[in-house]
Formats: structure tokens, sequence, C-alpha cells
């Protein structure tokens, strides 16, 4: 058993010090850690500058977004126990996790549960789409409140931070979203570089190809490498060499070779051609376009993008919801969500692959007159797999009722805190803001501790 | 007394090694005596108070509430107090230490020592068998009839603040300062429940009549009610204006609450969660309340150290309880510090008030100070009476988490901020012993700061010290070099310490040292000449076509400096043309320039680009980025109408002044006034105020909102003092909510509404920064009085702010960079140029053809953008032209032109182009990949003109642009088909593409894509336009 004395890291701390030994009576050791980790001023129960180090730098993320506000009852979060009108009309089902139960709308997800971390207690105050969506989308509330419909950025997102922070690797955008980008997911004062790469269409559609990372089709291979030489013999505009001369052109020729390197690398090529992948892969991660999003989203981290959001919409139920989630939207989240995760862990990419699965914000306890659920912040689930996050375990919990997150209480701080802490960006640095203002990364929010196992 | 004495010994041998502060301080500083718990006797006879160092017992039974016990410890404060239920001890928490008082007998005290730091909660259980007190960290028991120590446990990581008894006893809960409320099993110390939900320090627990809620208040403002068998949260009250104290159950459904703010209500709580009545409040924090059983009788103490008293029923504040014999609060003693001018300087160079750190919105750690100490009696209270005074240890200052934290005597996540050796720290630790003086009324305030030498010539390589000197109001000054922050605007020619030691680099330029002290700032401008200068005959020989030549030539004399040539006729064609009206010359355009040797033909390019009706959308479409709103927040309609309104007034030439006075004093419906639709997306008075001054005056403003700019001499009055102008401002119809655009919202000016100050409250009156301090008919619209200011000649801000935006549109870069960004720590890179291009400006009617055309006469616009040997490092002074990309919108424009296929965007018209498009929604991968704005983004929304593999990976491989190229009824399919000769194709795709024709060597190199196996005319015309497109030539301004 470690030294009682100090903490995981090995230093003593002040707490500890003062209760003495005797303060160990009638308490587990995990429980003092748990406690520790919770007293409000221990410095870095995880250490945001620390964790993960070069590991962490090489761990990329696959986020996908319901977009509406899922039910956390109808998903990872049932409660037969609550009232009639609360309860809702699906059952839970038992997991792969012995105790722990879903909903009898996620079955395959349910029987592997023990890949993944359910996170059942973050919750926030915002029951606005357009505020819920900014909040879990870069982890910073909106500084005025907005409308239900508003699309608004104020805060650069998960997606373009990463982008940012690791940029763009041979050629390969660092952030790309299919297939759209969400309402949130831009770069705010970061740039138009750190957009990200939208990939639209149909990936269950034959004949399907990822927009301008490959030459296109019309041009036969000689003749495109004819153009392009007749390119490089053409371009005459003189560029400076000289760094301080800070010329455009001369970035504009390193944009255009890294360009070049990718639609020229055949591993590339072959990551954004999902035709590529064999039948009975496709099949499990269901023949639709979500799931075949979700097999691309993870073509495109093999080949090295860092950030991909999967953005599915819908999943505003404010009507019909136990059918809806009976139905073919639902099972296809199932089949395809339980597939990635399935994929990435027999093809060994679970270590280095973060997965997060969530919306802006859980629904009303109170089933409404439409067989609905409306907006409720104070309660959601997420899933989360990859990158260190333990398997099999159920964070944190709701009311006996669903009603409100009582133990282990999250915020979107937290869980951006813990999204880039296990990307190896430390949440609390400052960026610059148009005005020269600091801005913290994340303002206020502490990794989970319980998610770095 | 053998028992006792062997009760002692028992305890003290059975303690554990553990943290044991000093056992005795020194007597807390005159004045210094809170109240820190008050308890009322099971009998209701007697009320306990710990006030200071000394318990006071009070017979309340009579109506004068005389005193009738006193027990002193002196040098030991007292923090808390619990009567037996039985009635024969009280038990007295303080540092370190329990002392159990036999109050009726009168005898001595039995001490419980071991314990750790301070004693915050006390608890006997019901049959007065056993005591429980809590620590900074455990709970601690014993059996009372003979001191045996029972189960102690670690119960928080952090203080524990109260502790409560459920029921029989068996079950006790207990109040963290890691913001937990937790149940546990008496006898065992077995954790039942951990009930979380505090943002902050948990303060005061108070268990129902019934048992079965447990009432919890915090310094979070919240009280939350918890239900003790299922263990789950009520309806929490909603938030109390303070943190909150001290809590007591009226009866069953109400409680009465104290604050940190001296308030005290009563409040229902369950379903109805609402404050019912305020009592009359205390004047200073409260920390402890006391309820009599029959809920009709109030007492509570705080840090001024009276007990106040109330009748609940009536609501009616009774007679204070009178202290024997005591000397009030004794004034501060002559000479002793002032927290503003002494104190809080030292937290502010020690970073503690950093954006980073307990500056933050929600402070850090629970503790907060406002940022550039704006508040700095939120700060006092913040450090001095938060949470029972915690931070603080008057009698044993060094005990002080004030202290021991920056020192890191204890863990402190912001490490080691203070030595102890230090004048800093001695400064603090006097200041504690002093008893946390705010200051003297009449303590002069800091009214600037001046940094000495404020300009001076170096030589490359130099230092210098800088000494900065406060001034006060009563005329004296301090050296405050020690306690100032220092930076240098320009590293790579000089940079400073944090002592203000300059050091010069080695290269010629000027930069701009700030200090800045306590809110204010100035700044001292170093100067490094160039080593080796032209001689000024030099200069004189330069071809000079206007005013701003010579200023600038002016400017490169003293650095050194040469400019390069001028441009070819080609360059200044496609330049101009790109720039005047977001075009492309057409080939015909291009070969009549070219061809015309009339000594004056730039000039008449230039007076016919101007005339050209795309002027208007080009140029409309830069104040569209900085005005637009997101259709998706104000609504589509009314964005579609401001943005024709922007058009149409460039269509007109508008000038300047009349289109920002139209702007700023806008009135009528977003339906149908196009400038109104500005305050329907920017509603409160401080985001217009801001607005405006960042993008009419070029001041970035909004710094001062929360706090004095960090970087300038701009307060949070002068903000709200221009905020204040758009006060008066009603609004109907339809707010900001779904569906967005629905129907009309209304806004005029109505005479009331006002901006307060955030910090003293007091209502702003409109005025102007630096502008006059005259009274504003409070029935007329000040934003008209507004618009005149800024248009007035002599106005310093407005002609300057708009003639560097549009310099910078031409050039490049502003003469002061950010655009709007003008402040003393920044100053223009050519300041002579600035005020003469304004004036000019003005003189002109705000002319913005006239100041175009006056830049682009100039010799600096018509430089060849390839540096030479001496100015190649330049990047300000404008000795070239710098290449930059086109905006978004022109390069596809251009794209179209080249290709002869327009793009056809939603809700353009067929041929229409892409610098018409009204809003930034419209999909185009182009559009997007070239870093059109985001859709949604509030505006003023920069353009970011960097590069990007994404625009590189377009240009090359974009199916939409292959098939633009491919398109049969596009250029080269024209070209294709026609009778022209392949040089002749040639010739026509350079001029369409760089407006020049093609070189001998290039025409040979082109001519080859025509003998290429398998080419076809049409198939070689495409390959040379899109070599022709993806090359920095076309994508390039240059």
């Amino acid at each position: 058993m470690p030294d009682p004395c100090c903490n995981c890291e090995g230093t003593p701390r002040r707490d500890f010090l003062k209760l003495g030994l005797g303060g160990l009576v009638g308490l587990g050791f995990v429980d003092l850690l748990r406690g520790r980790a919770r007293a409000s001023d221990t410095p870095g129960a995880v250490d945001p500058r620390a964790a993960g180090g070069a590991r962490a730098q090489g761990v990329n993320c696959i986020l996908i977004w319901l977009d509406g506000g899922p039910s956390h009852y109808e998903t990872f979060d049932p409660k037969p126990d609550a009232p009639e009108g609360v309860r809702g009309e699906l059952k839970p089902i038992p997991t792969a996790v012995p105790g722990v139960h879903f909903c009898e709308a996620i079955p395959k997800l349910a029987s592997v549960a023990d890949k993944f971390t359910v996170i059942r207690s973050v919750c926030h105050k915002d029951p606005n789409h357009g505020g819920g969506n900014h909040y879990m989308m870069t982890g910073a509330p909106t500084p005025v409140p907005v409308g239900c419909g508003a699309f608004v950025t104020f805060h650069p997102s998960f997606g373009s931070v990463v982008s940012w922070k690791r940029g763009v690797r041979d050629g390969i955008p660092a952030y790309v979203s299919m297939p759209e980008m969400s309402r949130s997911g831009g770069p705010n004062f970061l740039g138009g570089k750190h957009a990200p790469f939208v990939i639209k269409g149909s990936p269950n559609s034959k004949g399907f190809r990822v927009r301008d990372v490959s030459l296109p089709a019309e041009i036969a291979a000689g003749r495109e490498l004819g153009r392009r030489q007749l390119q490089q013999s053409l371009d005459r505009l003189k560029r400076f060499a000289d760094a301080a001369a800070e010329d455009p052109a001369v970035d504009f020729d390193s944009h255009y070779r890294q360009a070049l390197g990718l639609v020229t690398s055949k591993s590339a090529q072959e990551a954004f051609d999902i035709s590529k992948e064999p039948d009975e892969v496709r099949e499990m991660y269901g023949r639709n376009d979500f799931g075949q999003r979700l097999l691309l989203a993870r073509r495109l981290v093999e080949a090295g993008v860092s950030f991909v959001t999967c953005y599915s919409g819908g999943w505003d139920h404010h009507t019909k919801l136990f059918e809806s989630y009976k139905g073919s939207k639902v099972a296809e989240l199932d089949r395809g969500l339980s597939a990635l995760i399935v994929d990435l862990d027999r093809r060994g990419l679970l270590d280095s692959t973060l997965v997060f699965c969530l919306g802006e914000f859980g629904r009303t306890p109170k089933v409404n007159k439409d067989a609905g659920r409306d907006h409720w912040p104070h309660a959601m689930s997420i899933l989360a797999a990859g990158a260190g996050t333990p398997r099999g375990y159920v964070l944190g919990a709701t009311d006996a009722k669903g009603y409100h997150a009582s133990q282990d209480i999250h915020s979107p701080e937290d869980f951006a805190a813990t999204l880039y802490v296990k990307m190896g960006i430390d949440p609390n640095q400052h960026l610059y803001a148009n005005a020269s203002r600091p801005v913290q990364l994340v303002s206020g929010g502490t990794p989970i501790r319980e998610l770095f196992a | 007394m053998e028992k006792l004495r062997s009760f002692i010994f028992a305890v003290i041998a059975s303690a554990a090694a553990a943290y044991v502060p000093a056992a005795r301080g020194d007597s807390p500083p005159a004045g210094y005596h809170p109240v820190f718990a008050t308890s009322l006797s099971p009998d209701q006879k007697r009320l306990a108070v710990a006030r200071g160092d000394t318990v006071w017992v009070f017979d309340v039974q009579s109506a004068e509430r005389p005193v009738s016990a006193k027990l002193s410890t002196p040098g030991e404060m007292v923090f808390s107090l619990s009567w037996s239920p039985d009635g024969k001890w009280l038990a007295s928490g303080g540092a370190g230490k329990v002392r159990v008082w036999d109050v009726a007998g009168g005898k001595a005290s039995i001490e419980l020592n071991g314990l750790a730091g301070r004693v915050g909660a006390l608890a006997f259980t019901k049959d007065s068998s056993v005591l429980l007190a809590g620590d900074e960290g455990s709970v601690r028991q014993w059996r009372v009839s003979d001191g045996t120590a029972l189960p102690q446990w670690t119960a928080h990581g952090d203080s524990v603040l109260a502790i409560e008894l459920i029921g029989d006893g068996a079950v006790l809960a207990t109040a963290g300062g890691d913001k937990l409320v937790k149940l546990w099993e008496r006898e065992s110390g077995k954790l039942v429940a951990t009930l979380e939900g505090h943002a902050a320090q948990v303060t005061a627990l108070a268990v129902s009549p019934d048992g079965k809620h447990l009432a919890s208040g915090g310094a979070d403002r919240e009280v939350r009610v918890w239900d003790l068998s299922t263990k789950e949260k009520g309806e929490s009250l909603p938030p109390h204006p303070a943190g909150v104290s001290d809590l007591a159950w009226l009866n069953g459904e109400k409680v009465l609450t104290a604050c940190e703010d001296g308030s005290v209500r009563v409040a229902v709580v369950g379903k109805e969660r609402r404050f019912e009545r305020t009592l009359p409040a205390a004047s200073d924090a409260l920390y402890a309340l006391a309820l009599s059983a029959d809920g009709k009788t109030a007492y509570a103490g705080g840090h001024d150290g009276e007990v106040y008293a109330w009748s609940v029923e009536k609501s009616a504040a009774e007679k204070k309880l009178a202290f024997a014999a005591e000397p009030s609060g004794a004034p501060s003693p002559p000479g002793s510090l002032s927290f503003v001018n002494d104190v809080l300087p030292v937290l502010s160079k020690a970073g503690c008030n950093a954006g980073a750190c307990h500056a933050k919105p929600m402070g850090q750690s629970g503790f907060r100070l406002s940022v550039f100490a704006y508040d700095p009696r939120s700060d006092h209270r913040a450090i001095v009476k938060e949470i029972r005074g915690r931070r603080v240890t008057p009698n044993a200052p060094e005990e002080s988490l004030l202290l021991r934290k920056p020192t890191m005597a204890v863990d402190h996540g912001g490490g080691r901020r203070l030595k102890k050796a230090s004048d800093a720290y001695a400064t603090l630790v006097r200041w504690v012993r002093e008893g946390m003086p705010y200051g003297p009324t009449g303590t002069p305030t800091l009214v600037g700061v001046e940094v000495s030498p404020k300009e001076q010539r170096y030589t490359k390589g130099a230092a210098q010290p800088l000494r900065v000197t406060a001034k006060y109001s009563d005329a004296s000054t301090r050296d405050v070099t020690a306690l100032s922050d220092f930076s240098s605007n320009e590293k790579s020619v000089a940079t400073v310490d944090e002592t203000g030691v300059v050091k010069v680099a080695d290269v010629p330029g000027e930069a701009v040292i700030v200090a800045r002290y306590m809110g204010m700032v100035d700044v001292s401008r170093v100067t490094v000449p160039a080593d080796d200068l032209l001689p000024d005959a030099f200069y004189a020989s330069l071809p000079a076509n206007n005013f701003i030549d010579r200023h600038i030539h002016e400017r490169l004399k003293v650095l050194g400096l040469s400019p390069s040539d001028g441009c070819t006729d080609a360059e200044f064609l496609r330049r101009a043309s790109l720039d005047a009206t977001g075009k492309l010359p057409s080939p015909e355009q291009a070969r009549a320039f070219l061809a015309d040797d009339s000594p004056r033909k730039r000039e008449k390019l230039i007076d016919q680009l101007l005339s050209d009706p795309a002027w208007a959308d080009h140029w409309a479409g830069k104040w569209a980025d900085l005005l637009r709103p997101n259709p998706f927040r104000a609504g589509v309609k009314s964005v579609y109408l401001l943005d024709q309104w922007l058009r149409d007034s460039f269509r007109q030439n508008k000038p300047y002044d009349r289109f920002v006075r139209e702007l700023i004093t806008a009135r009528g419906s977003t339906h149908r006034d196009g400038p109104v639709v500005v305050f329907r997306d920017k509603r409160e008075p401080a985001d217009i105020g801001a607005f405006v001054a960042q993008v009419f005056l070029g001041v970035r403003m909004e710094c001062a909102r929360c706090h004095h700019h960090p970087n300038e001499k701009w307060s949070q009055e002068d903000f709200y003092q221009l905020a204040a102008f758009f006060a008066p401002l009603k609004r109907k119809g339809q707010g900001i909510s779904a569906p967005i655009s629905g129907e009309a919202e209304f806004v005029w000016f109505a005479p009331g509404g006002g901006v307060s100050h955030p910090v003293t409250g007091e209502t702003m009156k409109p005025k102007a920064p630096d502008g006059p301090a005259d009274a504003i008919d409070a029935a007329r619209d000040p934003r008209e009085a507004l618009a005149s200011w800024m248009t007035r000649p002599d106005n310093p801000f407005f002609a300057r702010a708009a003639v560097n935006r549009v310099w910078a549109e031409l050039m490049g870069r502003g003469i002061v960079h950010p655009v709007d960004d003008f402040r003393a720590s920044n100053p223009p890179t050519n300041g002579p140029l600035l005020d003469a291009l304004a004036k000019d400006f003005a003189d002109h009617g705000y002319d913005l053809k006239h100041l175009v055309r006056t830049i682009m006469r100039s010799r600096a616009y018509q430089r060849s953008s390839l540096p030479n040997e001496r100015n190649v490092a330049d990047s300000r002074n404008f000795s070239r032209w710098y290449r930059r990309r086109p905006a978004a919108e022109v390069l596809l424009d251009a794209v179209s032109d080249v290709t002869g296929v327009r793009e056809r965007l939603p809700g353009g018209t067929p041929d229409g182009r892409a610098v018409q498009m009204w809003n930034y929604r419209q999909e185009s991968d182009f559009l997007d990949a070239f870093s059109r704005p985001n859709a949604s983004a509030d505006p003023p929304c920069e353009r970011d003109g960097a590069g990007s593999v994404v625009q590189a990976l377009h240009l090359m491989n974009s199916n939409r642009l292959v098939s633009k190229i491919a398109d049969s009824t596009g250029q080269a399919a024209a070209l294709a088909a026609s009778k022209k000769t392949e040089k002749e194709i040639v010739e026509e795709l350079y001029l369409l593409a760089y407006s020049r024709p093609p070189t001998e060597e290039e025409l040979s190199i082109a001519a080859t894509a025509f003998s290429q196996p398998g080419a076809t005319r049409q198939s070689a015309t495409e390959d040379v336009m899109w070599a022709l497109i993806n090359s920095a030539e076309f994508v390039f301004n240059h």
C-alpha cells in the first residue's frame, strides 16, 4: 500500500499531514483519495501540464454530436423506479457491466458497456439549443443570453483548439466535421485556418468521395502531372526567402507542397476512400449515413486527423419520443457507435483514440402531453471511451428520479478540461482574444480524476 | 478534580501527533473582536457569544439582557460555541483546542488539545454525553464524563465549518470548506452519504424541527434543503445577495438566514421557495445566528463585534446587546496602513489578482479578488470577512492563510508568490497585526503615475532602469517602481524586466514601454536610430506624388530605409482594380491601359475605377464585416435590410460623417430602417458603447468595462459614460428569441433609462471619452450629441480611425495596428502621416472616394512589392507595397471572371457576384476555405489573411473549380472554339488572370500544353488556365 502520507504523485499534501495517521480510521484508501480529489484547493489532482505527456500528443478524438439533446432516460440512465409519467415507456436492460442498466433502446451499446465509461453527472443551467450547443462544444457558456435557434460562437471549439495546437500534418486537415459544422464548432478568434474541414454528402452512397483531398476524377493521371508541371514552371512571382520579409507567397508554397504531399500519398488517399473498407466492416457499422460516417471517422483518425466531429441532427424529441427511440434513428446510433468502439478496440486504436458521444443537455423528467420530453440541462449522459478512459465504468449519478445530477457532479468546464488533458493540451493556459485580453482556454474546470484510470 | 485531571492527561496522551499551531498568539489588535459564534442555552435563559478572545454570557430573560458571565482566554480567539442540552456545560472552540466550561459552578475550564487549527464547529449529543468538534478537516469526539476520546476521522478535505446532530444523535451532518455536506454514523465514523451541490464552502447547517430535512447554507450564496431519508436535494432558495453564514429553522417551512452583507431574511422553503421578508440589517458582515426556541427572538453577531437582536414576528430591530465597559471599535491608530495604497499594490505585484488566478470571474478555489483591483471594498471584504474571517489571524498574523498560501507554507496552486524575507511580506504581516484596517477616510487616492525617463534615444545594447512615481490626491508622491508591472510593445527593439530595467536590442526602431501601477498607466518611448543613415539628399531626390510621400520619406530617413522601385503598369492596373472595385480588369481594359502612353494614365484609371458601380459592393462589404450582425441571431430579414442600406450608402458615396450619424442615431423598425438593426443586435448600452468606440473611434474600450484599462488611461467611468449615450432607448416587438425573424422590432429614444457604474452604483451621465462634460438635455436623444462630437473636425479619434482603416485596406497594414487599437502604448508608426490624412479627409467632407484617390495617387501606393536589401525587414513603414491575398469573395469573383462561369450563390442573382452576398451563411466551400468570417460570430468580424493547406487543396482539386474551367459556356471553351492561335490563347489567359501579357519564355512553356500527347485545344486551354489560377501571382494582390 502506497505511503499514506503522500498522494499518488508522491508529494506530501497539507490537508493530509494535518489530519494525522489517526484520521485513516474507518475510511478506505480509495475514499480518502476521492475525498482529497474533491477538495477545492487540491492543486492538480490531475496535473494538466503533465498528464499524458508525449503520449497524449498522439491522441486523436472522435466526437459524436447528437444535436437537439438526447434523453438520458432513454439512453444511458434509465429510472425504472421513478413514478409513471417520469420513467417513460421503455424498459431498462442489463449491460455487460454487472449492476449497470441502459435503456432497451440501445442493446448493442449495452452489450459492449464493458469497453467504455458513461458519465451521468455532468450538468449546467442553459436550456437553449444555442447556449447548450456552445457550452458543450467549447467548454464556455455564452456570455450573453442567446435564443434557442441561435447559432453563435464566442469561444473556440474543441476541434479548433486541437487544430491550432496540432496543426496540419502532411497536408491532412487537423479538424474535420461531417456532414456539417455544428453550431458552435468554429474557431472564433483562432482564425479561419482552424475552421473544420467539412465533409458533406453521403458516405453510404456509391461513388462517395471526400471533396478536395484527391485529384479530380475527371482529370486523367497523365494530364494531372502535366498540368502540375506547367504550373510549377509558370508560377513566376518572385518570392522573398528572407523570413523577415513575411512574404505570404512563401506560405502559399509551403501549403501547396503539403497539399501535394497529401494528394500523392497512397496511404492518405486510401484512408479517405471508404470503399476500400471490407463489406463486412461496412455492415457492422450499419449501411446508413450515420454509421458510415463513424467508419470514415475511424479511417480519418488512422490517417492522422486529430479531431473529427460526426454530427447527427434531429435529437430534439419534444413529441413522440418513445416511438422515435424505438425506431431506426436510435438503432443506427446503437449499431454505429458500438461498432466504432469495438472496431477501434480490436484494431488496437482505442488507447490512442478518444471517443465522446453527447448532446446539449438531457430531457425533462416529466413526459409532456405529446409523449415527448423537453429541454433539461440539470441531468445529461455522456459516453466516453478510449485514451485511458476506464472500461465498464459509470461515473456519477443522478438522483432517484433522474431530475438532478447528485453525485460526482461535474460542469461542462470539467468535461472540457478532461478532453484537453487527454489530448495533451493544458486547459488552464491563456489564449489572447481580439482585444489582447487573456482568455483562459477552460475557465474554472478541473479534469475529472476518475477518467484517468 | 482528580477525574478532571486524569481526563486532561488521558486526552493529551491519546491525541495523535498532528499539526499544532502556535499555542498562544498575541492579543488581537484593538478593535478587532468579531463575533464568530452565538448560542442560546437549552433553557433559553442565556445567550453565549464568542467575541474576539472572550466568551460573554448574557442573561436574556431580563429585558436589559445584561452580561452575566465573562470567560476570557487572552490571546486565544474563540470560533465556536455549544451548550450541552442538560445546560451544565458550555463548550468553546479555539485554535487547536476546545474548552468545556462549567458556567453554573464558575469552575475553571477543561481543555481538550491536539486539534488541528481553528475549531469551527461544536455539538453535544442529545443526552449531553458526547461532545463533537470539527477542526481543519476532521471530526473528533469525547465522552464528556471521563474525557475518553471516541472515534475520530477525517471528514473533509478542508475545514469542518458546521456540525449538526440528527435525531437521537446516531447520525451527524458535517459541512466542509470542500463544498460538501456529509452524513456519518457517529459511533463508527462511517460515511453514510455525501450531499453534493454547493459551489463553494458550506458554512451552515440546520436540521428541521421534524428531523426530516437538513438545510445547508454556503459561501455560494445558496441555501439548499436536503431530504434526510432519500438524501436528495429539494428546492433551493433563490440566491442570497451574499454568502450565507448561518441559518436556523423558524418552523417546519421557514428558515431565518444571516448573510455576509449583514442582511437577515425569513424565507419559505419547499415548493414555494421564496423570500418572505427582510429584517433590518446589521451594519457589518454577520457570522453567527441564534434563534429562540419559540421563534420570536433572533440574535446575530459578526465582524463589528456587536450582537444584534430582533423581534422576528415584528421584523423589528431591538437594542443591541451591551458589552460591559468596552471601548467601541478603536479607530485605526495614526500611521497605520491603508488597504488601497499599501496592501493591494503588494497583492497586485505578486499576481494574486491576475485574471488567471483569483481575479477570474468565479475566483480561484472560492477566493475572488477584483482584476486590476478595480473594486477595493469587495477585495477587503473577501480577505477580511468571508467565511468567518478564516483567511486572516490577527492575533498570530503569520498563521493567516493570506500569508501561508503565497509563501507555500501550505499547498498553493498559485505557487510561491512572496518571499518571507521581503518588504511585501512584512507589509502584509503588519497590516494583519493592525487588524486589517481599510484605511481612515481621507486617505489620499492615487491620481496618476509618471515614468521617467519619458522618452530617450538609445544606442544598441544599452540598458536603462526606469522609475515610476505615484501621485496622490494630496500632492504627495511615492516611488512605486518595485510594485509596478512593465511590458514592451516591441520586444525585438527593447525588452523590460520586472524591476523596470529596459534592455535595448540591436535593431533600429521604436518601442514603447508601458508601466502600470494600480490601474494607472504611463509610457516611456524608446528610439534606437539606425547606424547607417542615408544622406538627406537621397530622400530629397525621391519622387513624391503628394503629401503622403513626403511624410513617408521623413520616416524612412529616420530609420535609414530606402524605398523599393515603382511597380509596373500591369501591376498597378491589377492592384488598383482589385482594391477599388474588387474586380480583375478585363483583357480589353488591360490591353488599352498597357498600350496607353499618356503621362497621367494612372490618375485617369483611378478616376475610372472610382466611378465604377462595383466600388459600392466592394467597399460596402468591408463595412458589412464590421456592422452586419449574425442573421441567425438578429433575424434574416432585418440583416438583409441593413446590408442594403450599407450598399446604398456606398452607391451614393455618402459622406462618412453622415453615414456614421445615420447609423448611431437610427430609430424605427428593423423591418424598414436598416441601421436600426445594429441596435437590435446589440441591446446593452455597454455593448453598443464598446462597439461604437472600436469601430468608429478606433479605441478598444472593452477592457474598461470590467476594470481600468490595462494599457491605457480609460477607466470604468469613461466606459460607462460612453455607454450612457445608448441607455435611453426603448425597444418593442420581436425580441431576440426563436422564431428569429418573425415580426419587426422597433427602437426609439425615450427619456429615462440609465447606466450605473458597476462598482459605485452611481448613475452615469453621457460623456464622450475625452469629450466635453457639458450636460445633455435629458429630453433629447443624447446620441445626436455623440454623433455631433464624433464628427467635429477637431475630434481626435473619428477621422484618424477612419483614414487608418482605409489606409490598411489599401496599403496592407494600418498606420496604427491593429486598426481599432489606438492607445498611448500603441503609437502610430507615422504620426504626422496619420494626422495629415485625417485632416485632409475632414477638410474634404469625409469623402471616402477622395481619400482612396489621394492614397492611390501616392508613390507609396504605387511601389513594387519586391523588397531591396535595405527594406527587406520593414513591414510597417511602407517602404514597399505589401502583398496580401484578396478577401474570399473578391477571389471567388476573380475565379469566376477568369473561368467565365459565375458562382450562382443561393439568394443571389444569376449573374451576381460574390461581393454582393449579404450574409456569410450561403454555402460555399471556396469562401469558407478562404476565411470568410464565421456566420455565427458577432460583428465586428475581422478577416483572416492567413493561408492554409485547405485553400491549397481546394484550388488544386476542387470539383467545382474543375467544372467551371471545363464548362462549355466558359472562357476556356470559348477560346478553344475560337480562331485564335495557341499563342493568342495563352496571351488572353494571361491578360485575364494576371492583367499582363506573357513573356516569350512563358509563351513557349505554356504552348507546350497544346502539344502534349492526348491534348486537345480544349484540354490544353483548361490546363493553362488551371495552372495560372493555381499560382501565387493570381492568388495574391501584389
